[in-house]
């Protein structure tokens, strides 16, 4: 251990371009643990074209409960260390429980979303976040302390601070939720939805080219756009395993027609159903094949 | 058929040259048409053999030449009509294969057989002697005389003993060539029949015959051993007696072999794992075979008065007879084997089917599942052969393949009585031309195929009890046959359900002797002189005791019953004169305990009363029997419809069944004060079950539902109120999803007891049809908030002194946080938490998928599977489960159980209610070739059974969710001769799976396996009517849960196989594997939550610990979280931080497995083997790391860890680590 211990303080960045920040972990009664232990943040400059992302820090790996504050002062503390100054603005797509990995209202309908142009919704992946921060001299200061830092000798090393979370954290969900504030909230947001609604219902266009090149007509009550185009791309998943429902239903023509008629449909039918005989026959063979493999054929097998 | 003249001369021949005249063989070369001769002739075997094979093989040849595809057609078509399905006929092709004895085995046999003739030949004559001049004869030799009891007094003893050489013929399967292979060895049975001359015509009588039988087999014994130790054949060669089928009337000698230095002895057939038995036979029709039918008497005793007439001695006088007849059913079955081509393979196929069930030869007088084995089966068949229909109709024809064969005669097991209403008859003489065998109704009150030519009743050997259970067997197994859907085939041949008690019947008790001898003292003076010619041993009249005591006990209360002797012994050393009984000391019976065994009738198991005869002023015979029978416990009492009974009334218990306290009511009453009953496992089991904290809970039954009535009678008074409201749209259904009102929940629903996890249940409310609902997930979300504000509203209005209600979050459904539930408190203490189910979601979700980018597919896929098990399958499947298990009464307990097991293994918290209970509904709809189980034990061990074996890589779980099928009862009236109409409308009618659907489901599994064949994404397939896709509760089990439940459950079964069930394994069973983890975090909460969930112990103080528990709900309904349980809250919160490296588990019902208070938990970790290495270092790599080098990183334990401990930190008390 103490090897791999020695190569890891050696480590500065990652040939990717990360920079490697271990910090120090508090001690634990329960974990008896001797030697000090290290959480290793990885950060990197966010290189993205998106002016919502701009003057960011992509980094990788935050320690339990990580929000803004501790960020802000977890930075603050180095970027003292190092005689430099910056400044957070934001920590952005931090979902440590992977509660909003994806949003359902987005992917249901395009009304409630925060702009219209944009349907879906960034993604990054799990473990990683954005810390945005104020102008590009702050980031620049910040990785700048922050390349330091993560050179700087095991002693040197800041210890991290858990927010760790109380029973009560626990047991509050439970609790039930307050009941004006719900009002408040389910009232607010219907009003804002059919306001919505409302608008887009005045902006319907009345054209949309289906598939087979067809027109739709979209009547006024029509909920909107998305609600027809997805109806037509829609599909259970769960159709895929029924294989039932498949048949066609049976014409009129279909039921009059005789199916022994002619000489050659009788043979024809039973020749297909000799043909079928025979394939079952074969297929069983091969079933009492695998079977027999397995060993399946021997009434003396010794368990319950 | 009517023998020919031809076939008749043919079959004499075989009569005299069916012996083994070795040096005779010229004479033999006569006879060489036969193809199955007995024994001598191996020379001429092998050219028959060898002819038919290279028939077989032109014939193929021919048709490889020709046309393969024809000769196929014709098989196919064939087998499609002769068979079941082609399935079927291959595999019993492929079974009969499997069992084929050994050819060279028979050889190296039959080299000895051959050997063992010319033996025979050289042991002298004797001359006659008297009975003292016998003794002194074998005075201080090595061999005893295996006198049955009494042996023959000196002084009253005026007959002479004698030797002449006998008679030597191959009798049994090995002569009839349908023996098969068997692992324990299989035995040749060799016929020495003495000559007519030692006997006089009145030997029959008072065990004469049997006298002088023994005295022949020990000195025939004596002689025997002589020449083998002359012949230096004694070094691998062991002579021992035995008593041929337990009939202590019928001591034989057997020869086996032993390993040894002489292993490569020529002769050492040892390999073979042959035994030979060596039966001792009577001349045939050396007695007058009417003297000796079932009802006279032939063993006379002195009685006071003379005037009765002495009691009829059919055991003895089956035996006598039956000792001169082995050679005439020979050559009955002979000659119907060579009429019939299929005898052969159905008389195999009836073999093993008996074999599996536990039936034998075996007398069945003296406990276990004997009386009807191979020989009784090939009888039947061979007699139904001949006729069988009430007018000598044939029930089978020659011509039929093995299978219409095995399931004709089933079908006449199963459909006709041979015991009460009727019996089969028959002449074994094959040389009555007229002989047709014909059912006659008139029952003997005993099982009865009687011989006409011969007198005896060859079904004397099976008890009354145990013909019931035959006939079930065969019910059972007709169902089994008639079964068009599933591939029955390895529950009919293949599955050995004799393995284990617990499994094959509901409840076991074992009655002990204490070792003071006390209570055998007791028996053995009940043991008269009479009852002794009747059952001949004590052993005999103890199981006949204990069977008809407790069939008069427990009358309908049970299906079926068996009693063994546990340790009974049926051979002995030559130099003993009957088995040595070393059991325990002082104990002088020839066992170590009496096992009974019940299949109980669930319907009526737990009833309280046992009803007897109306009460009236002139006590009835019934009335008396009963009070006499019940003696203190018997008492009048007036029933509703104002008939006054005598009856017995019995009080349940929650720990053992009612059954379990009637029995050794009668056992000490009716056998002896002093037998020890013993049945520790039900108990041990019933108790697993958590105790509710409900007025008189320990005096209730498991069976009883009452807990559960509440809570839905609770929600019927609120149901009503909600459905009376006022609301914008008018309520179109509320509809219960959750265990309790389907019976499945672990802990039964106290009031007020809402640290149980499943307090809350929960229910889905539905409103008529609108096309208002918001086209947009949260909005649609909100909205229905809003609908439940309004109840809420009305409910706090109209109703807010009795009802309490709140709003929780519900995350239930993945990804959509804005699902609201109003939880309602009720008066009567139940919580109800109902969430809103329109018509929009399911089209939103769906929508949801096609929108998503491709990552987040399969994600959003199981949003959607959620979703629907949550709100449209639970709807179904709560009211499916909930209708048939009102006829699987043992349901609701064992799935309780079976969870209760889950979850003291940390399983809980990963599988859904619904997919364990569908797998705990296994041994109830699909029990075959089992019962539906009876007992909780039997039912929870069944499941553990199934999971150990299910190989869900492969195979499907596919559930016929319907009750009991009433229909085969009605395909059972459909009797021999009877239409088929009837069962045909009635599967029409049913419910159940047709094939179609079933090949539907099956197609479904094939598809799934196609892209996932080794089950990593999804192991258990379990599908039903219900659900056809079959993965709706099992899609997002992690591989390493589902493969550990299958790993558990096969340790379990293991460990009960090894060292059977008793407290210390079944305490086993119970245990969490802690070590099998990464590391386990220890924790503890600050409220004890076990009152609070509902439970006490048993041996707990009612009135001490009511205090602790909540009688009321607080008025301030933020102070019922206090008594809810934080761990749950924590696990899951680290399962969605540690998603995708670990794989958390803790117990989800802390107060049933949280320690004595309810207030410990234990979180596992489990680190996911790929992370266990060094890897690439990745953005999206998605773990706690610590880099190894510029590249590459390992996952960072220690860090996890703390983050673990600073997570939990207000409960952790120890962290163990690896």
């Amino acid at each position: 251990m103490s090897d791999t211990e020695q190569k890891s303080k050696k480590i500065t960045s990652m040939n990717n371009g990360f920079i490697v920040l271990p910090f120090k972990l508090p001690s634990f009664d329960v974990l008896q643990s001797k030697r000090s232990c290290y959480h290793y943040i990885f950060a990197k400059k966010h290189d993205s074209n998106n002016e919502n992302e701009q003057n960011c820090l992509f980094i990788m790996n935050l320690p339990l409960l990580t929000n803004l504050e501790s960020i802000k002062s977890i930075t603050s503390q180095i970027c003292e260390k190092y005689d430099t100054v910056s400044h957070i603005e934001n920590l952005m797509y931090n979902d440590e429980f992977g509660l909003n990995e994806v949003d359902l209202s987005v992917l249901t309908s395009d009304l409630m979303a925060e702009s219209q142009d944009k349907i879906e919704k960034r993604f990054t992946p799990r473990n990683t976040a954005l810390v945005k921060f104020i102008d590009k001299s702050s980031l620049s200061n910040c990785l700048n302390a922050l390349k330091k830092y993560s050179t700087s000798s095991k002693s040197d090393l800041l210890e991290w601070k858990y927010n760790t979370p109380s029973i009560e954290t626990f047991i509050n969900f439970y609790k039930p939720l307050d009941i004006d504030y719900l009002k408040e909230d389910v009232h607010t947001h219907l009003s804002l939805f059919e306001q919505r609604e409302q608008q887009a219902q005045d902006d319907v266009q009345s054209s949309i080219v289906d598939e087979d090149g067809f027109t739709l007509v979209v009547g006024k009550n029509t909920k909107n756009l998305n609600s027809i185009r997805k109806k037509i791309l829609n599909r259970n998943p769960l159709l895929k395993n029924d294989s039932e429902g498949v048949s066609k239903p049976t014409t009129a023509v279909d039921k009059k027609a005789k199916q022994d008629f002619y000489r050659f449909q009788v043979r024809e039918r039973k020749k297909q159903e000799i043909n079928q005989l025979l394939s079952k026959f074969k297929e069983d063979q091969e079933r009492i094949k695998v079977m027999k493999e397995k060993r399946k054929f021997n009434p003396y097998k010794n368990s319950l | 058929m009517v023998p020919t003249k031809r076939d008749i001369s043919q079959v004499e021949e075989v009569d005299t040259d069916g012996q083994i005249v070795s040096n005779q063989k010229k004479t033999f070369r006569k006879n060489e048409h036969m193809q199955e001769k007995p024994l001598e002739s191996n020379d001429d075997d092998d050219d028959d053999d060898e002819e038919g094979e290279e028939e077989e093989v032109t014939h193929k040849s021919k048709n490889v030449s020709g046309s393969t595809a024809a000769y196929d057609i014709h098989v196919a078509r064939e087998t499609a009509e002769l068979f079941q399905s082609n399935i079927f006929k291959l595999q019993i092709d492929e079974l009969v294969g499997q069992v084929k004895l050994n050819e060279k085995h028979v050889l190296k046999v039959e080299k000895f057989l051959h050997r063992f003739y010319d033996l025979v030949q050289q042991i002298p004559d004797w001359e006659e002697k008297t009975i003292s001049e016998t003794l002194s004869y074998f005075k201080g030799k090595p061999v005893s005389i295996p006198f049955v009891d009494p042996k023959p007094a000196v002084t009253a003893t005026n007959y002479k003993f004698n030797y002449k050489a006998p008679e030597v013929s191959l009798i049994g399967s090995f002569a009839l060539k349908t023996g098969i292979y068997q692992p324990q060895g299989s035995s040749i049975d060799v016929l020495l029949t003495m000559p007519k001359e030692l006997f006089e015509k009145k030997d029959f009588l008072n065990l004469r015959c049997l006298h002088k039988r023994s005295v022949y087999l020990a000195y025939f014994t004596y002689h025997l051993t002589n020449l083998l130790a002359r012949d230096k054949l004694d070094d691998f060669l062991t002579v021992e007696y035995s008593y041929l089928h337990d009939d202590p009337l019928l001591p034989i000698l057997t020869l086996k072999c032993q390993p040894g230095e002489d292993h490569k002895h020529e002769l050492n057939f040892h390999k073979t794992k042959f035994s030979i038995n060596l039966i001792i036979g009577f001349p045939y029709k050396i007695f007058e075979s009417k003297k000796l039918l079932p009802n006279k008497n032939c063993i006379r005793i002195a009685k006071e008065d003379n005037d009765t007439p002495l009691e009829a001695t059919s055991l003895y006088n089956y035996s006598v007879l039956s000792a001169s007849a082995y050679e005439p059913y020979l050559k009955y079955l002979y000659k119907c084997k060579k009429e019939t081509e299929a005898f052969r393979e159905a008389s195999i196929l009836g073999r093993l089917w008996l074999q599996q069930r536990g039936f034998s030869s075996k007398i069945s007088q003296s406990g276990s599942l004997g009386g009807f084995g191979t020989f009784e089966f090939s009888t039947l068949m061979t007699v139904l052969l001949n006729g069988g229909g009430e007018n000598g109709n044939k029930i089978l024809l020659h011509g039929f393949s093995s299978y219409q064969l095995f399931k004709g005669v089933i079908k006449y097991l199963a459909t006709m009585d041979l015991c009460t209403e009727g019996h089969l008859q028959f002449h074994s003489d094959i040389t009555y031309a007229a002989a047709v065998s014909k059912y006659v109704q008139e029952g003997f009150q005993t099982p009865t195929i009687f011989d006409k030519s011969t007198k005896i009743n060859i079904l004397s050997k099976l008890s009354v009890s145990n013909y019931n259970i035959l006939k079930f067997y065969a019910k059972e197994t007709l169902a089994m046959l008639n079964d068009v859907v599933q591939d029955r085939f390895a529950n009919i041949f293949l599955t050995n359900i004799n393995r284990s008690d617990q499994l094959k019947y509901d409840l076991c008790y074992d009655l002990k002797f204490p070792t003071n001898g006390s209570a055998e003292s007791d028996l053995i003076s009940k043991f008269t002189a009479t009852e002794r010619i009747k059952y001949i041993t004590i052993e005999n009249f103890l199981v006949h005791k204990v069977i008809s005591v407790i069939k008069y006990a427990l009358n309908d209360r049970i299906a079926n019953l068996e009693v063994q002797l546990v340790g009974h012994r049926s051979n002995f050393a030559v130099n003993k004169r009957k088995p040595l009984v070393v059991m325990s000391p002082g104990s002088h019976f020839n066992f170590d305990h009496i096992r009974i065994k019940l299949l109980i009738n669930q319907e009526e198991s737990e009833k309280l009363i046992t009803k007897g005869p109306l009460h009236s002023e002139q006590a009835s015979q019934a009335a008396v029997l009963f009070k006499s029978f019940w003696g203190p416990k018997s008492s009048l009492r007036r029933f509703k419809n104002g008939s006054i009974n005598h009856c017995c009334l019995w009080t349940t218990s929650s720990s053992e069944p009612v059954i379990s306290s009637i029995i050794p009511f009668i056992i000490k009453r009716h056998l002896s004060e002093g037998i020890n009953i013993d049945n520790t496992i039900t108990k041990q089991f019933q108790d697993l079950l958590p105790l509710s904290n409900l007025a008189a809970s320990s005096k209730t039954s498991v069976l009883n539902m009452t807990s559960f009535f509440n809570v839905k009678k609770s929600f019927d008074d609120l149901y009503k109120i909600i459905f009376r409201m006022k609301l914008p749209l008018s309520v179109k259904s509320i509809l219960p999803v959750d265990t309790s009102f389907r019976y499945t929940s672990l802990c039964q629903p106290v009031p007020f007891a809402y640290s149980d996890p499943k307090f809350f249940q929960n229910i889905i409310l539905e409103f008529e049809t609108s096309q208002k609902w918001p086209d947009e997930i949260t909005s649609l979300e909100k909205a229905k908030t809003a609908f439940l504000l309004k109840i809420e509203e009305q409910l706090a209005s109209e109703h807010g002194t009795k009802y309490k209600s709140f709003f929780a979050r519900d995350e239930s459904i993945p990804f959509n946080l804005d699902v609201t539930t109003l939880n309602i408190l009720t008066p009567e203490g139940y919580g109800f938490k109902f969430r809103i189910l329109t018509e929009r979601d399911e089209v939103l979700y769906l929508r949801a998928i096609s929108n998503a980018r491709k990552e987040a597919t399969p994600a959003l896929e199981n949003t959607f599977l959620e979703f629907t098990s949550a709100y449209l399958a639970s709807i179904r499947h709560t009211r499916t489960i909930e209708n048939i298990s009102h006829s699987y009464q043992f349901y609701s307990p064992v799935v309780r159980l079976f969870k209760k097991w889950l979850d003291c293994h940390l399983l809980m918290g990963h599988l859904k209610d619904e997919l364990i209970e569908l797998i705990a509904m296994k041994p109830f709809t699909d029990h075959y070739p089992y019962s539906i189980p009876g007992s909780v034990e039997n039912g929870f061990l069944k499941i553990l059974k199934f999971i150990a074996q299910w190989n869900w890589k492969d195979e499907p779980l596919i559930l016929d969710l319907v009750k009991p099928d009433a229909a085969y009862e009605d395909q059972m009236e459909v009797s021999i001769g009877g239409s088929e109409i009837n069962s045909e409308t009635m599967k029409k009618l049913s419910e159940k799976l047709t094939l179609a659907q079933y090949k539907a489901i099956q197609s479904n599994f094939r598809n799934l396996r196609k892209d996932d064949p080794n089950g990593i994404h999804l192991q258990f397939f379990v599908a039903s009517k219900n659900d056809p896709s079959g993965i709706l509760y099992s899609s997002n089990i992690p591989l390493a849960i589902a493969t550990r439940l299958t790993a558990l459950a096969k340790v379990a079964i293991n460990l009960i196989q090894t060292h059977g069930l008793n407290s210390q394994t079944i305490d086993l069973l119970f245990a969490p594997g802690l070590k099998d983890y990464d590391f386990v975090v220890h924790l503890k909460v600050p409220n004890r939550l076990k009152i609070s969930s509902g439970i006490i112990t048993q041996s707990e103080f009612k009135n001490l610990t009511n205090i602790d528990a909540p009688s009321s709900f607080p008025t301030d309904l933020n102070e019922l979280s206090q008594k809810m349980d934080p761990t749950y809250q924590l696990v899951k919160y680290l399962n969605m931080k540690y998603k995708n490296t670990m794989i958390f588990s803790s117990h989800k019902y802390i107060g049933v497995n949280g320690g004595t208070h309810g207030n410990e938990n234990v979180i596992t970790g489990l680190i996911k083997p790929l992370y266990k290495k060094q890897m690439k270092f990745k953005v999206n790599m998605d773990c706690n790391a610590k880099p190894v080098d510029a590249e590459s990183v390992v996952l960072n334990k220690e860090s996890i860890y703390h983050e673990i401990a600073a997570f939990s930190s207000d409960l952790i008390v120890k962290f163990d680590l690896d």
